[in-house]
């Protein structure tokens, strides 16, 4: 997976840093408790200080001073990354949560430590993936999927890619084109239709995409057609009256899904309007756009961790075929694990 | 979220308020703020963290001109840093030229192109383009359908995959033509055949400038991907894309230092004349989501004229439906109310969202609505009895009931700057709360 290698790296080397200051803090806690010269002349130690020898020894607390730099570099790498200012907050304090007050064990390496905090933290904001075959097959046909997001995140175009990664699973497929607005929408759908020999319910330029949605759905029943996938206008989340129209839609539509699509190369904004779209209109699953083109994907992260839904997919190139499921627990194993080379 | 931190930014700055000496804390907390807002603009971290250096190295080590506050110093150092991360403003000739759009995928590079033929058209000048997209099905019938409501001729074929051929007829049909804009297909930086391509497109056009279109929303990766582009074509001015959402456009600014260019338009919505021109302190205003800045410096209480909106017979407590009529005209004029709010010396006032949530299209109505007010009524609204309403809304085309919202709008406004000059705390301004969120 391209998308999270840069990240990857960036996050290992931090990896790296952080187990260097403990190291560092656990050498100095160690067997300085003892009094230096205390221990060869006089007599044995009692009880107590031996037992203290002893723990002190194989454990040891980490305290937020041992970590504080690497965590600043972290959030930084975040940063870069375009994780969201309060998201890449949340993570660096349950990071910190989790390594701070720590008693390292005997036997447990600084490694498994920071691995195992970062990945805690990573697994809470990144959540499941979501299997859209096995959905579909779990529901009653046709199963209805209506796509928003703002303007450009390429809604269209992952339209045509899911209705080919679903006819190439054995489902047929209807595609509603929604977006009656902008200039050139009808004939792009279209056309992507045409190459993949798909169905499209279409009405004219400025028709109430209510209308053809519902047509789309219509059709479907009509002819035991497994999934309507929706097609809608870009808009913004501060447009009340846009959103007033998506609210109409899904309330004309009943859509069983509704899958959020924004851009993985989106910065802060992201976490906004994912969150308003949430709130307005609802979403299942989120899909990401163009992740071929960075190779961070911190939006991933912002998007799941704000709204708390599943990553269906990631978009991946121009290509139909570009187009591929997200597993959460896959890419944080890639995220922490192995070398960089092999990246 | 995000108001919080213009907020914030703002106590930082009172903070510096008072002292005499630049204090090390307060700078160090302005510092800490202003990183935050920038970052959540999506600035480049790194250009933050030299900007936020900079700031803090000058506001220490600069002695304050003579007469000037010590925050008045400090601002002026952060206003100064800010314009200077901005860039220069892009330069836009009205004469003969060709300019090449470049942009990633979904940026809006039809849609703008289609906005500065609009541009140039009303500027007086022969305007046509070519659509270079030979890639997105539906890319021709966009551009040609929004170059038709402007009728401006636009040279494309859909069927043709050639993007090198379409430029070099279409420049050869557009002879003689003074302006032409070049649209091309959606791309990003790792892809090789397509960068290729635009070099090449760049060197057979002979392009006079080459525009690289940002999506306001574009975040830490705006660096990277404006240094290939400038790489490969010499990008000499960026457009921002899509500011009519809640995107900063932060992006915008990397990719800025990038190209060592500027911005050269803003554009602010879907309908072709949504173009404006870059103006740097409205960009910084929206970027750190508090009010003008260069306002602030310069003194808010001498930016806004007398005429425009008595803020001191606001502040005694006498406030008219006149004043609402012109501060609905202010706003009109001059952006957000909520920014107007803020460049006024309140002091730690904040009037509660709500105030500020008036759709554009209920703020027409309700100018018309005092359009249709004698000036007795409009001096003294305790006149407007329920026979007056009638003929009022009778006049404007509206509802009694629209009348008498409007009346309850300017009933709330006149309530709330009074707490604000009887100043009675929080108390006060928890019962404001109130009666704004019961609206």
């Amino acid at each position: 997976m391209g998308m999270f290698e840069g990240l990857r790296s960036r996050l290992q080397k931090i990896q790296g840093r952080l187990e260097e200051n403990i190291e560092t803090a656990s050498a100095g806690t160690g067997p300085v408790s003892l009094p230096p010269g205390a221990a060869p002349t006089d007599k044995s130690p009692g009880m107590m200080d031996r037992v203290k020898v002893l723990v002190t020894d194989r454990e040891f607390f980490i305290s937020g001073d041992d970590i504080s730099d690497p965590l600043f570099e972290l959030e930084m790498v975040l940063l870069e990354s375009d994780v969201a200012l309060p998201v890449t907050e949340e993570i660096i304090s349950l990071v910190r949560q989790n390594l701070t007050g720590q008693r390292r064990k005997i036997g447990e390496s600084v490694d498994e430590i920071v691995v195992s905090a970062l990945h805690d933290a990573l697994i809470q904001v990144l959540g499941d993936g979501f299997d859209l075959p096995a959905y579909i097959r779990g529901h009653d046909r046709p199963v209805k999927i209506l796509f928003t997001g703002v303007n450009g995140t390429g809604k269209t175009t992952t339209v045509a890619k899911i209705a080919s990664f679903l006819k190439k699973n054995g489902f047929s497929v209807v595609i509603g084109a929604g977006d009656t607005f902008r200039a050139g929408a009808i004939e792009q759908i279209d056309e992507h239709a045409r190459r993949l020999g798909i169905k499209i319910i279409q009405h004219q330029h400025g028709a109430d995409p209510s209308a053809v949605l519902f047509d789309a759905v219509q059709y479907a029943s009509a002819h035991n057609v497994d999934v309507v996938l929706a097609d809608t206008a870009g808009r913004f989340h501060n447009r009340a009256n846009l959103m007033n129209q998506l609210d109409k839609i899904r309330r004309v539509m009943k859509p069983d899904l509704i899958v959020y699509v924004d851009e993985a190369v989106a910065g802060n904004d992201a976490v906004v309007r994912a969150h308003e779209f949430e709130k307005s209109v609802g979403a299942d699953a989120v899909i990401l756009t163009k992740a071929d083109m960075d190779s961070r994907g911190g939006a991933a992260i912002s998007i799941a961790h704000t709204i708390g839904k599943p990553l269906m997919f990631l978009g991946v190139g121009q290509g139909y075929d570009d187009i591929i499921p997200f597993e959460p627990a896959t890419v944080i194993g890639e995220l922490l694990g192995g070398s960089i080379d092999d990246a | 979220m995000l108001d919080r931190l213009g907020t914030s930014l703002k106590d930082a700055l009172k903070k510096l308020a008072g002292k005499t000496v630049v204090d090390r804390a307060a700078v160090d907390e302005l510092v800490k703020d202003l990183q935050r807002a920038l970052i959540q603009a999506d600035v480049n971290v790194k250009l933050v963290m030299a900007l936020s250096q900079a700031i803090k190295t000058r506001s220490l080590e600069e002695e304050p001109p003579k007469g000037m506050s010590v925050r008045e110093h400090v601002l002026r150092i952060v206003y100064q840093e800010l314009v200077r991360l901005m860039g220069p403003t892009g330069e836009v000739k009205l004469g003969p030229q060709v300019i090449l759009m470049a942009g990633l995928q979904g940026s809006g590079k039809t849609t703008t192109t289609a906005k500065i033929a609009r541009y140039f058209q009303r500027k007086g000048l022969r305007v046509a383009v070519i659509c270079g997209d030979t890639f997105r099905p539906g890319a021709y019938e966009q551009l040609s359908t929004l170059c038709s409501r402007i009728h401006v001729p636009c040279f494309g074929d859909p069927t043709d995959k050639d993007a090198r051929k379409m430029v070099r007829e279409g420049l050869k049909v557009h002879t003689g033509t003074e302006v032409v804009i070049i649209d091309t297909q959606g791309r990003h930086a790792l892809e090789a055949d397509l960068i290729q391509e635009i070099i090449d497109i760049n060197t057979l056009s002979n392009a006079t400038h080459r525009w690289l279109v940002i999506d306001a929303a574009l975040g830490q990766q705006a660096s990277e991907q404006a240094r290939r582009f400038h790489e490969a074509i010499d990008i000499d001015g960026v457009i921002i894309t899509k500011m009519d959402g809640t995107a900063k456009g932060g992006g915008a600014l990397s990719a800025v230092a990038e190209t060592k260019s500027g911005i050269v338009f803003i554009g602010s919505g879907e309908t072709i004349e949504d173009l404006e021109r870059f103006d740097p302190d409205g960009f910084i205003s929206r970027l750190l989501g508090m009010g003008d800045l260069r306002a602030l410096v310069e003194r808010a209480e001498e930016s806004i004229s007398e005429g425009e909106i008595d803020v001191n017979a606001m502040m005694r407590g006498k406030f008219t439906l006149r004043d609402m009529y012109k501060q609905l005209e202010a706003v009109n004029r001059m952006g957000p109310l909520k920014q107007i709010m803020s460049m006024l010396p309140m002091g730690n006032l904040e009037l509660p969202g709500e105030a500020y949530d008036m759709t554009s299209a209920k703020m027409a109505k309700y100018r018309i609505i005092m359009d249709s007010m004698t000036a007795a009524e409009l001096d003294e609204p305790s006149l407007l009895s329920s026979s007056r309403v009638q003929r009022i809304a009778i006049g404007a085309g509206a509802t009694p009931d629209e009348v008498r919202e409007l009346l309850k709008y300017y009933k709330t406004m006149k309530r709330a700057l009074k707490g604000v000059r009887g100043g009675q705390g929080k108390f006060n301004m928890q019962r404001m709360m109130k009666r704004f969120g019961g609206m």
